[in-house]
């Protein structure tokens, strides 16, 4: 994809986002946008996950409403699994909490359980998720289809996110899972930390107009220091959001060809939502410090940034979560590596394999 | 180019190759101190210093003519980070090889260049960095020391302070007024190249409170600088000195600089593991990782003719907060007293990192001037 083209995806966004169209949905359906992920010969329009990362971030940076991350992980799970097309997939995950069974009698599938805060669960056509047993599984399932109940749920900006219900459900397809199945929570993390990095951007911009505009004590609020100061390490915040995003991304393209089987064992992708959903809490309480009693109401725009960060921050794992995981990695390696040789191994990012 | 906007590192084939080149010579160096001592950081070893020199790793983005390798500063970049890794005493010459060798390279006379820069690259020639005063810190502008006119010359007179081994440096790089300020504060301040040499010049340790002898007061008094001492343009020494600045604030040191104990609290974990350490080192990496891209995107852009001051001083402010919060996260994971003198690395380290941890946010630049540049760079004020 050369820069043109990206030029020209970054602007049609951003046009369909000024224009605040009455359908936003289906005005960015309309641009494919979707479907960006999936290679030009199928219908799509054949980025890489770094582009499409920001494209997410221009979504985040318009606090768009809409199943946009989800479906382009859907969209692209699917083709690359190499399943039927389907108009409106989302994403789920098993939780160990709540597991789902996935068995198989003669030639026909079935699957029993819940599915535990689908994003825009209710309002998607399919649900896609990785079984990992009885061995590794793409399944879709139809939300219509017979043993499928849906109880619905929102999150802090009243985007659904609801549990779904698996009784012996016959999915649309089961197909053998493309990649390594725990790895697609990790692509999820990544997207999510995209779309705070574009909103946290946005929180940064809304302060920096609001204190320049702001008058008390017979001067512009951004004129304190107090005020510059924050609003500096709410920048820092940001910037650190952004770049750590922007490792993750280019760490799922870097993997798709790579012969590491997991993402789990990839540093930069496991960092990027830790490091952006803290930058999410700090640069969001900022934020709200900046605007003081008006940024606390309904009337003002910052409150839909700052609820979708607040959102996005514990979807798909929180801080901890990651941090754990990331913590298990570092911890894994030999005794005698040291943490230094674990971040920066010999060779990194120089060698490159097949495809997966 | 906006201000949070920090391009994908540049990856440098030669630069990794250079990365295992750097391991193996470090793995294979014979340490004239004990490594795992805690006053092994920041050691300064002229040995070494010329060791590395010899093996064309400082200046290692001076052109070939003046002794560097004509490496980029990708490549510089790489062994630094590495360097700094390994604890490498390397303060000797890091300041010559971080600011003052580019300065001369840009501002310098030729014959500063020819005499100098060959040096600097062999690990023969220290510098140190005459900036901030006893009534100026950050504050740079209101500096005193005074640079009058003389026949085939300059007198100099006036204190400089906290200036980093100025008592074992060959060179200073002087900043000072040579005429009063005009319209604004920063016009008649200009550079000087000055011989440590020059008679009249009184160095006076200062103790820092980790009982490190590093930083100096230094006395001018009517130390005689010759016509060629100047560098670049007389009274243009604040643009000057601002440009060195983006190279000052973005670097490794600024993030890796108590890596040791994170790589000792990793080597215990490893060995005792917990579910709270697990989640700090977890934490701890995300922020460093995020760091060096960060730090690798500005020496991109500098290397690309970029001017990320901001970006420098946004990178600063990230990396020795993050510096400053080690001692706390790490404290309160593994639980164990502070001893400087302790046999134990752990206790050692831990010590160490705690008495130094407050000048990360000081030197080079306090976080409260950088938080300025920033503000003022999204527009505030």
């Amino acid at each position: 994809m050369d820069d043109e083209t990206r030029e020209m995806l970054h602007q049609a966004l951003a046009e369909i986002f000024a224009d605040e169209p009455s359908d936003l949905w289906g005005s960015l359906q309309t641009t494919g946008v979707d479907k960006a992920l999936v290679p030009e010969t199928k219908g799509g329009i054949g980025v890489n996950w770094a582009i499409a990362c920001e494209l997410l971030e221009i979504a985040g940076n318009n606090a768009a409403a809409v199943p946009l991350a989800e479906t382009m992980i859907g969209h692209w799970l699917i083709d690359l699994a190499g399943a039927q097309e389907t108009d409106q997939p989302t994403i789920a995950f098993a939780s160990a909490d709540a597991p789902v069974h996935l068995s198989r009698s003669g030639d026909v599938w079935r699957v029993e359980g819940t599915l535990r805060r689908v994003p825009w669960g209710s309002t998607s056509t399919h649900v896609v998720f990785m079984s990992d047993s009885p061995s590794p599984q793409l399944v879709v399932v139809d939300r219509l289809a017979p043993g499928v109940s849906v109880t619905s749920g929102r999150n802090l900006a009243g985007d659904p996110r609801d549990d779904i219900r698996l009784e012996g459900v016959i999915p649309a397809e089961v197909v053998p899972a493309p990649f390594e199945p725990r790895s697609l929570l990790v692509i999820a993390a990544i997207a999510r930390s995209a779309l705070m990095a574009g909103a946290l951007e946005r929180t940064l911009t809304l302060s920096v107009e609001y204190a320049n505009m702001r008058v008390q004590f017979g001067r512009p609020i951004g004129k304190f220091q107090a005020i510059q100061q924050n609003v500096s390490v709410l920048a820092t915040q940001a910037a650190a959001a952004r770049a750590a995003t922007e490792a993750g991304s280019e760490a799922i393209d870097e993997w798709l060809v790579s012969d590491d089987e997991s993402l789990f064992h990839s540093v930069a992708a496991l960092s990027a939502k830790i490091r952006t959903g803290e930058a999410a809490g700090a640069g969001a309480a900022i934020a709200h410090q900046v605007f003081g009693a008006i940024g606390f109401t309904e009337e003002l725009n910052l409150q839909l940034f700052t609820k979708q960060l607040w959102s996005w921050r514990d979807e798909f794992g929180n801080e901890a979560f990651w941090a754990d995981e990331l913590g298990r990695q570092i911890l894994g390696e030999e005794l005698e590596t040291t943490l230094w040789r674990t971040l920066a191994p010999l060779g990194a990012g120089i060698t490159v394999g097949e495809s997966k | 180019m906006n201000a949070l906007t920090f391009p994908s590192p540049r990856l440098s084939e030669t630069g990794e190759r250079l990365r295992a080149e750097v391991r193996e010579f470090l793995d294979g160096f014979e340490w004239p101190v004990d490594r795992d001592a805690a006053t092994a950081f920041g050691g300064y070893d002229p040995q070494f210093s010329e060791a590395l020199g010899a093996r064309g790793w400082i200046g290692m983005g001076f052109p070939m003519e003046y002794g560097g390798g004509g490496y980029g500063l990708v490549e510089r970049y790489v062994v630094l980070e590495e360097l700094l890794a390994a604890r490498a005493p390397i303060t000797a010459h890091s300041v010559a090889d971080r600011q003052s060798g580019f300065l001369l390279l840009r501002y310098g006379s030729e014959r500063q260049r020819q005499e100098i820069l060959p040096l600097i690259a062999a690990g023969k020639a220290y510098f140190c960095i005459g900036m901030s005063e006893p009534d100026s810190g950050s504050d740079l502008a209101s500096v005193r020391t005074r640079a009058n006119r003389v026949d085939g010359g300059w007198l100099v007179n006036g204190t400089k302070i906290w200036t980093t081994n100025a008592h074992r440096s060959h060179y200073m790089i002087l900043f000072c007024r040579t005429a009063p300020a005009g319209e604004t504060r920063h016009e008649g301040l200009s550079q000087f190249l000055v011989d440590m040499n020059t008679p009249g010049i009184v160095c006076r340790p200062i103790t820092d409170i980790a009982g490190g002898k590093h930083f100096n007061e230094v006395h001018f008094q009517d130390v005689f600088l010759p016509d060629d001492a100047i560098i670049g343009t007389e009274g243009d020494g604040w643009n000057q000195v601002t440009s060195e600045l983006a190279f000052e604030r973005s670097g490794p040191e600024r993030f890796l600089s108590h890596l040791r104990a994170l790589e000792e609290f990793v080597r215990i974990l490893k060995q005792y593991p917990s579910a709270e350490g697990t989640r700090v080192i977890g934490r701890m990496v995300s922020h460093l990782v995020t760091l060096r891209r960060m730090s690798r995107s500005v020496a991109s852009m500098i290397a690309d003719g970029k001017d990320p001051a901001l970006h420098a001083a946004l990178v600063k402010d990230l990396g020795t907060c993050f510096e400053q919060e080690i001692p706390d996260v790490l404290r309160l994971a593994l639980q164990t007293e502070p001893d400087p003198g302790a046999a134990d690395a752990y206790q050692a380290m831990l010590a160490h990192v705690i008495l130094n941890s407050p000048s990360a946010t000081i030197r080079g630049g306090t976080k409260e001037v950088l938080r300025s540049i920033v503000a003022r760079g999204l527009g505030l004020r």
